[in-house]
């Protein structure tokens, strides 16, 4: 917004031409995310308008979806079925816990790694960001069929490694010394360690990169100013670089708010598939009451729908944020 | 002011990446002409050079009768079939004739997918000798709507080899299973006595009806789930207790499907596991050696005698929204003729599903067969419900009641109890 327009007081200075030409290019905006909005529109607004109208019906056969059988309205029946479940309840405290966790660590492994390149000699940040990037041009199915052999309950690197350790360290430590066979994935809290793991893994490297690319188009001056005035890297960051640089900030926790509510594939794999009941986060919950023998896709409609106004209600209050800033 | 400015391209360049990373997906169709020159055929599994060949031969003999018309067979893979058949479904574009696993059957009659072949099937005079067991599991509400095709049981895969070094001879009761098991262990260290399955059902049902318990019986109108019953809980102790208490399969079981524990015996890290017969092949391809030291025993039944064992195999349907049903018809009893059934069960190591040539001696003499001969003689099914198949794929409430016990989570009693609870709640909703 603030790029393509100039402040009033700028344009009024100008000469009639150049003013009339300004007019004209005022709309080319509009009309360059035409071709956009009618993208998003056919590709996510008309799905999105649908689920929500399917959460008010009972559907249980796929031939209601093509249109050869009627569709029974039954108002709010769905969402009562469901935020009366009590199984509903573990679900959203996986999710809300998960996202949480997920979105502090990503902030936070994700700045300094930012801060870090941000530090370092050209050749050496042409590297260490590739090396980075790398992860987050690896296919979250990929990556996380790789971290699952990684912790193969058999062969595995991790179960490898864990009975590399001398067996009375391991015992005193963790009460085993034998690991061949041991269950990584039988703990939910352990599940959810490593899916941590594996999410946090897949999406730092874009806020490492998004953080560099904020610090690289701000004013160095004043970092320096500030470490001549004799102050330390924990103060420089948290008076000088991140209110700099609080709106890239604000973006990056609620994008990845929104990846980390969502995560799907991720958990689909390490779970090996939608069997773990214990582990359900809401999008998974949502696949499975759709699409798993029998379909209840009026069911499923109505937890995504659930998950996208919580979505909806967690970006609402972040831009508000930014944009009160914005004003100040 | 200055500052947003400045960092706007930056806001600008991160928020496009997330909509482009969002709107990604898309989805790919097949074409078909609606004419009688093409019958596809869907198949199950990867497929193979045996099933091929017998495959191209019904296809030879069925042009015989229809010369003008080129069948085209697709493989599905298993667990990609409940998508496939969905999507098939909800677009309209769906096969002529499929195969599949018989135990959802019903469930996809329920959706409408598969044609009514009643009429059909009962003025045809070969399927009058198929196994009833295996004709009632393709019918609901009293009409067939597949035919089976041919018929599998589970058993016990053993290491010939480790039991002579151990000294124990094939199990016939629960108690020399775990001897057995535990005396292998000892004399192989850093292998498993029995690769167990935990996260499956169909094994754990042995043990089930060879305690003498139920899954569910119907009294009147509402399903009574016998997972309550102390027979139930026997067979859940026992089958728990191998990890938890004999120690003779790890803790990870609790996440093993059948793949996951024959992949264990295949690789020699287990003297044991559960498999049916038709999966002999994949052992053999993740180990071309396991075949001269493997041998097959009945699961046993706690008091000596073999438990009874699930049913499993697949069925032929006719697709509900073909255009060519009397055509697929036609096919399908080529394909599931007395003559073909038999040359196609012997090539993969199925069972037919005619009882006179289930009953017939060429199985009883056969090294690894002879086990699961014994096996088909005592078969049961799952509860004959279209609900069953959330109690079974969805819910997973029999897996889930193990996996926990396993994991330490609940006790036996308590396990039980919700599992109970679980599957009445969902076999007896309207």
């Amino acid at each position: 917004m603030s790029l393509l327009t100039k402040s009033p007081g700028e344009a009024a200075a100008r000469e009639t031409p150049a003013r009339r030409r300004r007019r004209r290019v005022d709309h080319l905006p509009y009309l360059l995310l035409l071709p956009c909005l009618a993208i998003i529109a056919v590709l996510l607004l008309w799905p999105l308008g649908q689920v929500v109208w399917m959460s008010f019906h009972k559907l249980d056969s796929v031939r209601q979806l093509r249109g050869d059988r009627e569709w029974p309205w039954v108002g709010l029946a769905n969402y009562a079925q469901i935020l009366g479940d009590p199984f509903f309840r573990t679900v959203l405290r996986n999710t809300v816990l998960f996202a949480l966790a997920n979105v502090a660590l990503t902030m936070i492994l994700g700045t300094l790694v930012g801060l870090l390149l941000n530090r370092l000699g050209k050749k050496m940040v042409t590297f260490v960001a590739s090396c980075v990037m790398l992860a987050w041009a690896t296919p979250a199915l990929t990556g996380t069929i790789v971290w699952k052999w990684i912790f193969d309950d058999t062969s595995g690197l991790v179960t490898w490694l864990f009975n590399k350790l001398p067996d009375g360290l391991s015992t005193a430590l963790f009460g085993r010394s034998d690991w061949t066979g041991y269950g990584w994935f039988n703990d939910p809290l352990l599940f959810f360690a490593i899916l941590t793991l594996v999410v946090v893994w897949h999406s730092f490297p874009f806020i490492a990169v998004s953080v560099l690319a904020g610090l690289k188009s701000v004013p160095t001056e004043l970092q320096e100013a500030a470490r001549v005035d004799g102050a330390g890297p924990w103060k420089v960051f948290w008076k000088v670089t991140f209110p700099m640089l609080r709106p890239v900030f604000g973006i990056l926790v609620v994008l990845s708010t929104i990846w980390d509510f969502k995560v799907f594939t991720q958990q689909f794999v390490l779970a090996g598939g939608t069997q773990d009941r214990t582990t359900f986060m809401l999008s998974i919950y949502s696949y499975a009451e759709a699409f798993s023998p029998p379909p209840k896709y009026g069911l499923g409609s109505a937890i995504a729908v659930i998950l996208t106004v919580i979505l909806l209600v967690v970006t609402a209050l972040y831009v508000r944020m930014v944009l009160k800033q914005e004003d100040e | 002011m200055n500052r947003w400015k400045r960092l706007a391209p930056v806001t600008a360049i991160v928020a496009s990446a997330a909509l482009v990373l969002t709107a990604c997906g898309g989805s790919g169709d097949d074409d078909k002409a609606a004419d009688n020159s093409k019958l596809t055929v869907w198949m199950m599994g990867e497929g193979g050079d045996a099933q091929t060949t017998f495959l191209d031969s019904v296809e030879a003999e069925f042009k015989k009768k229809h010369p003008e018309t080129d069948v085209v067979v697709q493989y599905i893979p298993w667990l990609e079939a409940p998508k496939k058949f969905q999507a098939a479904l909800a677009g309209g574009e769906g096969p002529d004739v499929t195969e599949l696993g018989n135990t959802e059957t019903q469930g996809w009659a329920a959706q409408e997918a598969l044609a009514d072949v009643s009429d059909k099937f009962n003025g045809w005079s070969e399927g009058k000798d198929i196994l009833p067991d295996l004709v009632k599991n393709a019918q609901l509400d009293g009409k067939q709507y597949g035919v089976p095709w041919y018929a599998g049981v589970r058993a016990v895969y053993y290491r010939t080899d480790w039991f002579a070094e151990a000294g124990v001879k094939p199990p016939t009761n629960w108690d020399e299973m775990i001897a057995a098991a535990k005396a292998v262990q000892a004399k192989k260290p850093g292998t498993y006595g029995i690769a167990l399955p935990g996260n499956s059902e169909l094994p754990f049902y042995s043990f089930l009806w060879g305690a003498g318990g139920e899954i569910a019986t119907k009294e009147g109108d509402s399903w009574k789930s016998g997972y309550n019953t102390p027979e139930a809980q026997k067979a859940v102790k026992f089958w728990t207790d191998l990890v938890t208490v004999h120690k003779v399969a790890p803790p990870a079981a609790a996440g093993w499907n059948e793949v996951d524990a024959r992949t264990q015996f295949a690789t020699g890290k287990a003297a044991m596991a559960f498999a049916g017969s038709w999966q002999g092949g994949a052992m053999k391809k993740d180990n071309p050696d396991i075949e001269k030291v493997w041998g097959t025993f009945p699961i046993p039944g706690p008091d000596g005698k073999p438990a009874p064992a699930f049913a499993g195999g697949s069925d032929i349907a006719i697709w509900k929204d073909s255009e060519r049903q009397a055509l697929a018809w036609d096919y399908m009893t080529v394909l599931l003729s007395k003559q073909k059934d038999k040359e196609f069960a012997s090539s993969l190591g199925f069972f037919p599903v005619y009882q006179d040539l289930v009953s017939s001696g060429d199985y009883a003499n056969d090294k690894v067969m002879a086990a699961f001969a014994t096996a088909i003689q005592n078969t049961k099914l799952t509860p004959l419900t279209p609900k069953w198949v959330e109690v079974s794929r969805t819910k997973t409430v029999t897996q889930a009641m193990n996996s926990s016990v396993i994991k330490g989570q609940k006790t036996v009693e308590k396990a039980t109890a919700d599992a109970a609870t679980e599957m009445e709640g969902i076999l007896n909703s309207k």
